[in-house]
């Protein structure tokens, strides 16, 4: 049990990184992306190349994912999402960012030393790589040392945020862009470089949590898609509108899918998790920790 | 008729003899005959999805799970219980509506874009269950499906693309009929203006459930023909890509059109046959596609081509106001047309209105008065039903509708206008008018036309609203709020921006509208106009009534005159 709610626990926390990336990215754009989940599995592949071709060590790596995944997003909003967005509104960019899981997607499997397949990425432990757990009742599991710098650097990427979200002039200004543009723009507060860092912001998110989790999981492949959905399962059960929200529902989903894929086939436990979105749009679509007026009208 | 939908017709009949020529041609290659019969089982998910996304702008990626579950049930049904593919087919047409019909309640209940997570994961979990039912044949699907038997003619080989293209073009047609009629009115309004829509009695989310659940049957219906023609169907053959396929053929194809959809399919299909042996490049390709198309050509092939060669909307001739006509006898009920009693409406720490409470009489005309700020189009808002009071109850007629969603609100004869006139932009004034004027379509026509000319705006019936000038686009809003013949009418600052001989001609339709019995309320900062045509003037400050009188008591009142110009202390 305690096995597999550690295990639950570490992909949780990717799901919970891409849950925030699409709630920061929702919160300045109204957009959901759809896209988010690629953009991690760019992320973690761009790590790769940090370490391998230029042979740099895993936190280099690691920085290097991230500012690429930020200087991605920046060109992400300003070439797509907000061009979309003047031709044909929210719909239009809904739409732009699933043409841009078709470029990422297939795309990434064009550049040679990433192709289709997925690649195993050096961690940040060092070799010793297991801690054993154990209590009185003989109740033991087994950590990898690479599960514990997950927890570590997820909890390191909220404090970030937190601090710059809620304690640095610049991290206002974009709240105050992204609750009300229009206020915004009158107290001079640039609203539209405020988007791009969002945008930037939440896929920096998604590229550092490709590469923290990479270690574990494997770097590229097709898994994309499947992380944006789980993204937006976490999402709508911890709330959609609430930061917190999206961290603690990227644990619930991480570990009902650990548990679920213990029990039953893939095939049937990943369309079970998926199912809990459904469950939750019908008898609690504010999330867990959302407000009731946050998604009525 | 539309303009959008009779330039669809037109091309759908130009496709229509492509599809004949096409078939004449290739009935001796066995390919091309096969390619065709692709492009016609695939277009009907396309103009399901054409509509949903055109028509009511919300997006699904969940198009394949629709399209799964008429192809399973025809597989299941013919294979293992021996049905005909007759029986077959429809049955599962209803059961993806019935899901549609479910899917949309749970997802279109929020404001923003669930629906297309929502869709995204119903494919999945339609996909898993594929996979996982015992009686679907796991991963292999099931095959051996029998080819449908017409009396004695077995439908296969070249008569498949001929049956094919049958089904695909009566639903295009179906479709047609569909958006001509109530409910593609009703979509288009939606379209252009989801809260007016609701203010004049449409149900939004009741059509947007409809729009889902008739893509997701037409889907099922595609599917149904694939099982049939292609003898198999499997999980991989109704994964996330084929959604993903059904959305490029209609946003390369052009969205709304279902001609567009159509083409799209064929575009898509020829892509696909095209680009075989480039596979990453040819998705890359697309995806590049989706993103240009979205940013250059909005409207997708067809509808840039469409808007390329639409011609220049003549200009307008100004044409002098003419003389009111007398508004028919209202049938109102005998009970208070309004009465709010004790509503307040916090945002957040903020409290707009604050235990308002009055009641009107029948066939009266109310000032509702008070600075910027005071609360005036919030309570409007809470009487129409947008927003619900934090406190107190609103009844119409005698009915409480504290709380209830505003077309509800319309429905029992409140009709309303605007402070910025949300007219809907791409409909023409007649059209606008139309919409509200419910009931079924010949008679609500007639009573548009009356309306419009009772307004004086003929001239003016075929212009789309947002070509209007300012002042018409107010006397069009307010034709478009009485075509409902609503016996209580809320007119939220119906004179800004108004000239002087507008504003006359506003003061004697209000006048018109209250002698035909019509009681109304009116938000007004024109003082003259206040005071001249209202019996009673209703004046708020920080969300409080603080006079209730007749208008010349009220100019007196000391209370009021320090709201308005600041207390001289």
């Amino acid at each position: 049990m305690l096995q597999l709610l550690i295990a639950g626990l570490t992909v949780g926390s990717e799901f919970a990184l891409i849950a925030l990336g699409i709630h920061i990215i929702l919160r300045a754009t109204r957009v959901v992306n759809f896209a988010q989940g690629e953009f991690s599995i760019v992320g973690g592949l761009i790590a790769l190349t940090c370490a391998e071709a230029l042979h740099v060590n895993a936190w280099f790596a690691l920085a290097g994912a991230t500012f690429a995944g930020f200087v991605l997003g920046l060109v992400f909003e300003i070439a797509v999402l907000r061009p979309a967005g003047r031709a044909g509104g929210e719909a239009g960019v809904t739409i732009a960012t699933i043409g841009a899981v078709f470029v990422l997607l297939y795309g990434h499997a064009l550049i040679p030393g990433w192709g289709s397949d997925s690649h195993p990425l050096a961690g940040f432990g060092g070799p010793l790589n297991i801690v054993i757990l154990s209590s009185s009742k003989g109740v033991g599991a087994i950590v990898q040392v690479q599960s514990l710098w997950v927890f570590a650097l997820l909890l390191v990427a909220l404090a970030a945020l937190y601090l710059f979200f809620e304690r640095t002039y610049y991290g206002k200004a974009i709240r105050a862009a992204a609750e009300n543009p229009l206020g915004a723009r009158l107290v001079g507060i640039d609203v539209n470089s405020a988007r791009a860092i969002s945008v930037a912001l939440g896929i920096a998110l998604a590229a550092y949590g490709g590469t923290i989790i990479g270690p574990i999981t494997l770097v590229g492949g097709a898994a994309g898609f499947a992380l944006t959905i789980k993204g937006f399962v976490a999402a709508i059960v911890g709330g959609l509108e609430s930061p917190a929200g999206c961290v603690a529902g990227g644990f619930v989903v991480g570990v009902l899918q650990v548990f679920l894929q213990s029990r039953m086939s893939y095939d049937v436990a990943d369309p079970l998790v998926y199912s809990v979105l459904l469950l939750m749009l019908l008898v609690r679509p504010q999330g867990l920790f959302g407000r009731r007026d946050a998604v009525r009208d | 008729m539309n303009a959008r939908l009779r330039d669809d017709a037109r091309i759908l009949a130009v496709f229509a003899a492509v599809v004949i020529a096409f078939g004449v041609l290739a009935q001796h290659d066995a390919g091309l005959s096969q390619a065709g019969t692709y492009v016609a089982i695939f277009a009907p998910a396309a103009i399901g999805l054409s509509i949903l996304l055109g028509n009511v702008n919300q997006i699904s990626v969940g198009q394949a799970g629709f399209f799964g579950i008429g192809a399973y049930s025809v597989g299941y049904l013919t294979v293992e219980r021996g049905w005909p593919f007759w029986t077959a087919a429809p049955l599962g047409v209803v059961l993806a509506a019935a899901i549609g019909v479910g899917l949309g309640f749970v997802a279109l209940r929020f404001r923003g874009h669930y629906l297309a997570m929502a869709t995204l994961a119903f494919g999945l979990i339609a996909a898993g269950v594929f996979h996982a039912a015992p009686f679907l044949g796991h991963a292999s699907g099931i095959t051996g499906i029998p080819y449908p038997q017409f009396g004695p003619l077995t439908i296969s080989g070249h008569a498949a693309y001929w049956f094919a293209w049958i089904v695909a073009f009566a639903i295009a047609l179906l479709s047609l009929a569909m958006l001509r009629g109530r409910p593609g009115r009703a979509f288009e309004a939606i379209r252009n203006d989801e809260l007016a829509a609701e203010t004049i009695g449409i149900p939004t989310r009741r059509y947007k459930i409809i729009a889902f659940a008739y893509a997701g049957a037409l889907a099922a219906a595609g599917g149904a023909t694939f099982a049939a023609f292609l003898g198999l169907v499997n999980p991989d053959a109704v994964g996330i890509a084929l959604s993903v396929d059904v959305l490029l053929m209609v946003v390369l194809g052009g969205s709304g059109l279902i001609s567009g959809a159509l083409f799209g399919a064929a575009l898509i299909g020829y892509l696909n046959v095209v680009g075989h042996q480039w596979d990453n490049w040819r998705e890359v390709g697309y995806g590049l596609l989706v993103v240009l198309c979205v940013i250059f050509a909005p409207g997708g092939v067809l509808g840039t081509l469409r808007r390329l060669a639409a011609r220049t909307p003549s200009a307008r001739a100004a044409a002098p106001l003419p003389a009111v006509g007398a508004a028919p006898r209202v049938r109102a009920p005998s009970a208070e047309p309004l009465a709010v009693r004790g509503v307040t409406k916090r945002f957040g720490g903020l409290v707009a209105v604050d235990e308002v409470s009055f009641a009107l009489q029948p066939g009266t005309l109310t000032a509702l008065i008070g600075p910027n700020g005071a609360g005036k189009t919030t309570l409007f808002n809470a009487i129409c039903g947008v927003g619900r009071p934090t406190a107190g109850r609103i009844a119409i007629g005698g009915i409480d509708v504290t709380g209830r969603q505003p077309h509800r609100v319309a429905a029992l004869g409140v009709g309303r206008t605007f402070q910025n006139a949300r007219l809907f932009g791409e409909m023409t004034v007649f059209e606008n008018v139309a919409a509200a004027a419910a009931a079924n379509r010949r008679v609500a026509d007639r009573r548009a036309r009356e309306v419009i000319a009772r307004l004086g705006l003929d001239h003016l019936a075929g212009v789309p609203a947002k070509d209007l000038a300012f002042g018409d686009r107010r006397r069009a809003e307010l034709a478009r709020a009485i075509a409902a013949e609503p016996w209580l009418l809320l007119v939220d600052e119906p004179a800004a921006g108004l000239n002087q001989p507008e504003r006359e001609r506003l003061n004697a339709d209000l006048l018109a509208l209250r002698d035909a019995g019509t009681t109304l309320l009116l938000i007004e900062h024109d003082m003259k106009l206040v005071m001249a045509i209202s019996q009673r003037v209703i004046v708020l400050e920080f969300g409080r009534v603080i006079a209730d009188a007749a208008p010349a008591e009220v100019q007196r009142d000391p209370r009021v005159v320090a709201a308005y110009l600041g207390t001289a202390t």
